[in-house]
């Protein structure tokens, strides 16, 4: 791990975060979206841990900021935890509309067109 | 003082109101309408002879007392009505001179106007509504004259207000008719701005001296805490005065139909007869001078105002009595007449010798109440037309009424012959002494003088033209109706249409011309006998027209017994008052309280006094007689195109009306409907709706960007937070950049 910098953490985590966001807006399967969801928020928790690790010794004993400590590892814990909850949220929506539509294309759902 | 006696006086017209109103109708079904009409009549005259007979005794009392008159006189309060901290206005009574004065006035002429009403108005379907009326008229003009206060004084004003428009609009399917009403109410709004206003600023000037008043008990309005007060305090504030007695004098004009509002009179005719003797012709329209004589104190003290009564006065005199020139109808002359004398009464009380406008309103009242009844007396005969054109030689088939109006027509010419009798230098009738008393005065006086012009002289000058015009314009009325050979309606065809009547559903007295059945007046009882009413329909649609087989006849005693009485008092009345001083001494005994002594004896005058008003009623008869004892002239006759040009004009009010009722009612209407379309429709509402299209605007605009589509919205969720990121990184290298 020493050996690896702390650009090549950032560089993943932006890679994952894009082919999140491009993910969400091209596709239209929401099961897809989802996973892309996912994928955005992977590379929010691995850019968490990279700066946990790699935080400047100063900071990490300075004693105003006692819970800096374990600060990054704390919220991808949070993170990880939403990220259950919404997932067991939203498949049970999207399992709704499929039993009502017996489809989930997502852009067949536009009743709230203008 | 008793209180209970005039208690009884305001009591019993509003009792006979009350019973005209709810048992009326009640009576007529139940007995029948000859017996029923004849009880309520009975029922409508005795209340207002009664209220007169115990105000004879009052007056009487009152004179014996030798009370001073003025301010003075006893204050009868009946129930407090108006209770503030700093306002307080009783229900209160005046009983002094002038207040008993016009009591009288209004119940001896008014009792005599029921009696003949009672005649004239019996084949009336709604005769119980007619007399309702005309006893709630009686009870709100003696709450006017007899209130102690000026509250009380508008209401009996607002209330006389009423039942002139009630009355003149009585036959209200006639749609002119209802508009004469509505025209005399409209215009009388004007006049009682005045009057209010004039109220407000004595209520609000005295408030502000609060510390000065004589009694400090908070009756701001009760004329025995003002007159003292106002006496001393408008002194020191003459333009104050000014203010106060212009207010008032635009209330005056209102009521009295004075020049720029005088418009409403001559279609008040439209009206019963005897409304327009009672109302529009003895006591309602002299209430402006009653007015005048009761705030006289506000007048001494300001010249100007004075100015302007006398000025209005004299212009309305001689304006109406030119006008009278152009008219045919025979109650329209006697309006524009009663206009006429009523500015007499102003040029009398503006020159400061206000007890000369009472004068002249009560022998007014004797020998115009007269003049009318007298006119209706004959429209009554000659089927409901109005038209003098069409009357002539009336005075072999009328020879009561015709006797009696020939009275009338000298009492208002003011014939006169030079013996002195007592103090009057002249043996008169009525007529004479008044308007002799209103010319001397305003001859002898300076009091109306502004920036030194002393108008009460032209005023009097003016009004003694006046005097002439008004004699020749009555012989010319006199001579049309009842003499010359000629009996002009003989020659309308049957059924042809002259002129116009003013109630043209009114039954008519009875079956006239067409067959002989004769009823002369000694056929007749006091009152129209069953098998008469019986014969006669209830409500004709269209009642006998005048044409050549008509035959006048004489009306019944019920009607000619009021003429007698009313002649009686036109020749002897302004004798009796007028000698030894009696009325002057008796309405203002210790003279006036700032003006103090008031000449009525004008000195250098190429003639004397007596002479002049002699020479011009004597003159005025001479000069109408020559034109019309022939009867009509052919430059007066049907065709109004052959009249000369001063006649038509006069004919149409020198065109003062049309240019006052364009201007103001169609002017008004133009305004009406500019503020509608420029105002409302344009700057308002196009405001508003300005505002809604906008939003719907937007909304439509915006609506383009809901496509339903999430990942559109994914999309702007993401270029937002981008840009909000890329804001915040930005803001923070502006910041933090050098470190």
């Amino acid at each position: 791990m020493q050996g690896v910098p702390l650009v090549a953490f950032l560089a993943l985590g932006l890679f994952m975060f894009t082919v999140g966001v491009v993910g969400v807006i091209m596709r239209r399967n929401p099961i897809v979206i989802f996973m892309c969801i996912e994928l955005m928020l992977n590379a929010v928790n691995l850019t968490f841990l990279a700066f946990a690790r790699y935080m400047p010794a100063p900071v990490v004993t300075n004693p105003s900021i006692p819970a800096s400590v374990m600060g990054g590892q704390m919220m991808v814990i949070f993170v990880m935890a939403v990220a259950a909850a919404e997932v067991a949220v939203g498949l049970g929506i999207i399992m709704a509309i499929y039993r009502l539509r017996d489809s989930v294309d997502i852009d067949e759902m536009n009743l709230l067109k203008g | 003082m008793d209180s209970s006696a005039i208690t009884w006086v305001l009591g019993l017209p509003i009792l006979g109101f009350l019973i005209q109103a709810f048992f009326g109708k009640t009576i007529v079904d139940a007995m029948g309408p000859a017996k029923g009409k004849r009880l309520l009549g009975a029922l409508a005259v005795t209340p207002i002879a009664a209220a007169f007979a115990i105000g004879l005794g009052i007056t009487q009392k009152l004179y014996s007392e030798g009370h001073e008159g003025g301010h003075g006189g006893h204050v009868v309060s009946l129930f407090s009505w108006i209770d503030l901290a700093s306002l307080k206005v009783p229900f209160e009574l005046i009983v002094d001179p002038l207040s008993m004065t016009m009591v009288l006035i209004i119940t001896g002429i008014g009792a005599l106007i029921h009696l003949y009403a009672t005649g004239y108005m019996a084949e009336e379907k709604d005769y119980p509504r007619f007399f309702t009326y005309l006893n709630l008229f009686v009870a709100s003009m003696l709450i006017l004259v007899l209130g102690n206060n000026l509250a009380l004084l508008f209401i009996g004003w607002e209330g006389v207000g009423l039942c002139s428009y009630l009355l003149i609009g009585f036959w209200y399917k006639d749609l002119a008719n209802s508009k004469a009403a509505n025209k005399a109410f409209i215009v009388n709004r004007i006049g009682d701005w005045g009057l209010t206003l004039g109220m407000f600023l004595i209520v609000a000037f005295l408030g502000a001296n609060w510390s000065r008043l004589p009694i400090q008990d908070g009756r701001l309005l009760s004329y025995d805490v003002i007159l003292p007060a106002l006496e001393t305090l408008l002194k020191e504030n003459v333009p104050m005065a000014t203010a106060i007695g212009l207010l008032l004098f635009v209330g005056a004009c209102g009521k009295s139909a004075q020049f720029p509002l005088y418009l409403w009179l001559p279609d008040a005719m439209a009206g019963p007869t005897p409304v327009s003797a009672l109302i529009h012709a003895a006591t309602m329209v002299t209430s402006g001078v009653v007015l005048l004589n009761r705030m006289h104190v506000v007048f001494e003290i300001s010249p100007i105002a004075s100015g302007v009564v006398c000025a209005v006065g004299a212009f309305t005199a001689l304006f109406a009595a030119l006008v009278a020139f152009g008219q045919t109808d025979i109650k329209k002359v006697l309006a524009y007449s009663t206009v006429s004398q009523l500015g007499f009464m102003f040029v009398g009380a503006g020159s400061g010798a206000y007890w000369t406008g009472m004068f002249h309103v009560t022998t007014h009242a004797f020998f115009k109440a007269l003049l009318f009844l007298g006119s209706g007396a004959v429209i009554h005969a000659m089927a409901h037309n109005q038209d003098m054109r069409n009357y002539g030689g009336l005075l072999k088939y009328l020879p009561k009424t015709g006797w009696t109006m020939i009275i009338g027509w000298l009492a208002i010419a003011g014939v006169a012959l030079p013996i002195a009798v007592g103090t009057a230098p002249g043996l008169g009738f009525a007529g004479f002494y008044s308007k002799e008393a209103i010319i001397g005065a305003a001859l002898a006086n300076h009091h109306a003088t502004i920036n030194g012009m002393n108008l009460s002289v032209i005023s009097g000058w003016t009004a003694l033209f006046v005097a002439f015009l008004t004699a020749m314009y009555m012989t010319r009325l006199t001579f049309l109706t009842f003499f010359g050979k000629e009996e002009r309606w003989r020659s309308i065809p049957a059924h042809a249409e002259h002129g116009h009547d003013d109630h043209a559903h009114q039954a008519d007295h009875a079956e006239h011309g067409h067959d002989d059945h004769h009823h002369g007046p000694d056929e007749h009882g006091f009152f129209f006998t069953e098998e008469e009413m019986a014969a006669q329909p209830h409500e004709h649609e269209h009642h006998h027209e005048l044409d050549g087989t008509h035959t006048p006849h004489e009306v019944p005693p019920s009607m000619w017994i009021p003429l007698a009485a009313l002649a009686v008092l036109s020749v002897a009345g302004g004798f009796l008052l007028y000698n030894n001083h009696f009325f002057e001494h008796f309405l203002y005994p210790n003279d006036l309280p700032v003006l103090g002594k008031v000449e009525y004896h004008p000195h250098g005058l190429p003639l004397d006094l007596l002479w002049l008003s002699i020479i011009a009623a004597f003159g005025g008869i001479l000069a109408g007689a020559l034109v019309y004892a022939k009867g009509l002239p052919k430059k007066e006759g049907f065709d109004e195109s052959k009249w000369n040009p001063f006649r038509r004009l006069a004919g149409e009010q020198f065109l003062y009306d049309k240019s006052m009722m364009g201007g103001a009612v169609d002017g008004g209407r133009e305004l009406g409907v500019g503020i509608w379309k420029g105002i409302d429709s344009w700057l308002i509402d196009g405001t508003v709706n300005g505002l809604a299209k906008v939003a719907g605007g937007l909304g439509t605009g915006f609506k383009a960007i809901q496509t339903g589509y999430i990942r559109l919205y994914a999309l702007m969720m993401l270029l937002g937070g981008v840009g909000l990121v890329g804001w915040f990184v930005y803001q923070a290298s502006q910041l933090g950049g050098g470190r």
